[in-house]
């Protein structure tokens, strides 16, 4: 019997990505109750968008790596792994052949930790799933150790469910939405950099007094918030520094705008798909814990809309191709992801309650450790990627590929750190981690919040009090 | 046929899942219309070309076309009010 599994399985990976994911999507599908027609018809869906990602890709890369290869030789500036955008990266990840386990993985800790009352965030939007999922794909093909896998996905469940827990609040005051909080990786990665750096800036005199803002940012840089433009001007940028002539830099600026617009594309093809799975599991659930007042785990996407967000970002994002030339040791190439810098900086601007000042010199930290994190994980990322089916190598040089999603998020990488090294190491030490963070978030914060509230009982003009609550 | 302008973050997530739902009860009322997908940032640029636009998020720029805010879509809660006025302004 287990010989007739494992014969089937070996099958399904060989047939690859385009068999293998509306197979499992289906059976994922059947699970949570959806009829076969539908749950069939989600995964030839997925499959669909996985071929569509492949095929971007492939141009792509046969496009700009020439040109990047080009670029290196005519400027001398080392970069040599693209980044391709997190909607590939989740198109491979979804392709895994153990992703079915590390879905029921989640979502079981998930229901457990509310069962317990670990948390109150309910996150059953299966979509962002596989920026936990990426962390055990990757800690399975480095240690080769499936159980190890698993852990890891179920680590960064946890974490990211009890930071969605800890920065509610904060989003409920800054952008408006009571009820609902962001378990999106994507977007809370941010605080681990964003918490400590906030504090320290609140401390040092004289910075902690400095803000400004800018008038006309989205007039002047709005086209950096045009996937269209913005492919068209990076794209005829690397032809332009590749030392092509200008057909061939108009060339590579259409056809990289195109890559810009059509890979969302793609990428919707797998929402679309997901859907009934997810809106399955959310009657489900609300249904399990309707009797207690939850929060409800939402896309990022809900708060990216915020104008001190969209300034932010709009800044951040040349800034962030700068540091990528100026910064040593880095490899990425920023490209597809620069279109999501507004979710890496969302929370960040929640946090220092819309300080232009701070927002720019976390932001720039965060990228930074983007850039250096994306740069260390691309080997590993691009053999998952080559194992799927996508044929990264292009003739006359290796190119990697890496993202501003997966392993490149501070969070994912420091869990895929904890898992790879050695655990004798690092497991006391996220543990303690953890731990500490717990306690901090849980017992030390919500007694300061009550002395302040009592302070500023006593004392209703004292702004300094008020403002570190 | 009235054309509606979907947005969120990135055009893709859970911009997918209001236009699906909003496509479903306009069929079901007998309203005939089109969804369109795209970024928040993007909306500006494209929001003259459409008849509504419907955000899952805080979107404060000024534009000329009727806005719904949408999160009720996705938590849930508030979900057959929000899809009324939508169609509402597609009658």
């Amino acid at each position: 019997m287990w010989n007739v599994v494992m014969t089937a399985f070996n099958w399904l990976i060989d047939a690859g990505a385009t068999v293998m994911l509306p197979v499992i999507i289906t059976i994922i599908g059947l699970i949570f109750g959806l009829k076969l027609t539908k749950a069939f018809k989600s995964g030839l869906t997925l499959g669909i968008g996985f071929a569509g990602i492949r095929l971007i890709l492939d141009y792509m890369t046969s496009n700009i790596g020439p040109a990047a290869k080009a670029m290196v030789e005519n400027i001398g500036v080392e970069l040599d792994v693209l980044d391709v955008g997190w909607g590939s990266i989740a198109a491979v990840t979804w392709s895994s052949p153990i992703i079915a386990i590390l879905i029921f993985g989640i979502l079981a800790t998930n229901i457990i930790m509310l069962i317990f009352k670990w948390t109150d965030t309910l996150d059953v939007d299966i979509w962002n799933y596989h920026h936990m999922a990426i962390v055990g794909i990757m800690v399975h093909y480095i240690t080769g150790n499936v159980f190890l896998g698993i852990s890891a996905s179920i680590v960064m469940a946890m974490t990211t469910f009890k930071i969605a827990d800890w920065s509610q609040p904060m989003i409920e005051k800054f952008f408006g939405i009571p009820g609902v909080s962001l378990p999106t990786v994507s977007a809370t990665s941010s605080l681990l950099i964003a918490w400590p750096l906030n504090w320290l800036l609140d401390r040092i005199p004289g910075v902690n007094k400095i803000n400004f803002s800018l008038k006309d940012t989205q007039k002047y840089l709005g086209f950096f918030g045009d996937q269209m433009i913005m492919g068209l001007i990076l794209g005829s940028a690397i032809g332009a520094l590749a030392g092509y002539d200008l057909t061939a830099i108009l060339q590579l600026g259409v056809s990289m705008s195109a890559v810009l617009v059509l890979i969302p594309k793609m990428t919707s093809m797998f929402m679309e798909g997901l859907m009934p799975i997810s809106g399955a599991a959310q009657k489900w659930s609300q249904k399990k814990f309707k009797n207690r007042k939850l929060f409800i785990g939402l896309d990022a996407a809900v708060v990216v809309g915020n104008q001190d967000v969209i300034t932010t970002a709009l800044i951040i994002i040349p800034l962030t191709i700068a540091l990528a030339v100026i910064l040593p040791g880095n490899r990425m190439l920023p490209f597809a992801d620069l279109a999501i810098i507004p979710f890496r900086v969302a929370l960040v601007v929640a946090l220092t309650k819309g300080n232009l000042f701070k927002n720019l010199i976390i932001g720039l930290a965060t990228t930074t450790a983007l850039l250096y994190a994306g740069s260390i994980t691309a080997p590993a990322l691009t053999a998952i990627a080559e194992n799927v089916g996508i044929d990264i190598a292009i003739a006359g040089g290796a190119l990697l590929i890496s993202s501003f999603a997966a392993t490149s998020l501070t969070h994912s990488f420091l869990v895929f750190l904890a898992f790879t090294g050695n655990l004798f190491v690092t497991m006391p030490i996220m543990v303690v981690v953890i731990a500490v963070s717990w306690y901090y978030f849980e017992v030390i914060k919500p007694r300061q919040q009550e002395r302040n509230a009592a302070n500023v009982k006593d004392d209703a003009g004292d702004v300094t009090i008020e403002q570190s609550n | 046929m009235k054309r509606v302008l979907v947005a969120c973050g990135n055009g893709i997530a859970t911009s997918t899942v209001v236009a699906s739902k909003i496509r479903d009860y306009a069929e079901e009322q007998g309203v005939s219309l089109s969804t369109n997908q795209c970024k928040l940032m993007e909306v500006p640029g494209k929001a003259d070309d459409y008849d509504l636009i419907v955000t899952t998020g805080q979107f404060d720029g000024s534009i000329g076309t009727p806005i719904v805010r949408a999160l009720s879509l996705l938590t849930g809660i508030g979900q057959e009010e929000t899809l009324e006025e939508i169609v509402g302004y597609l009658k």
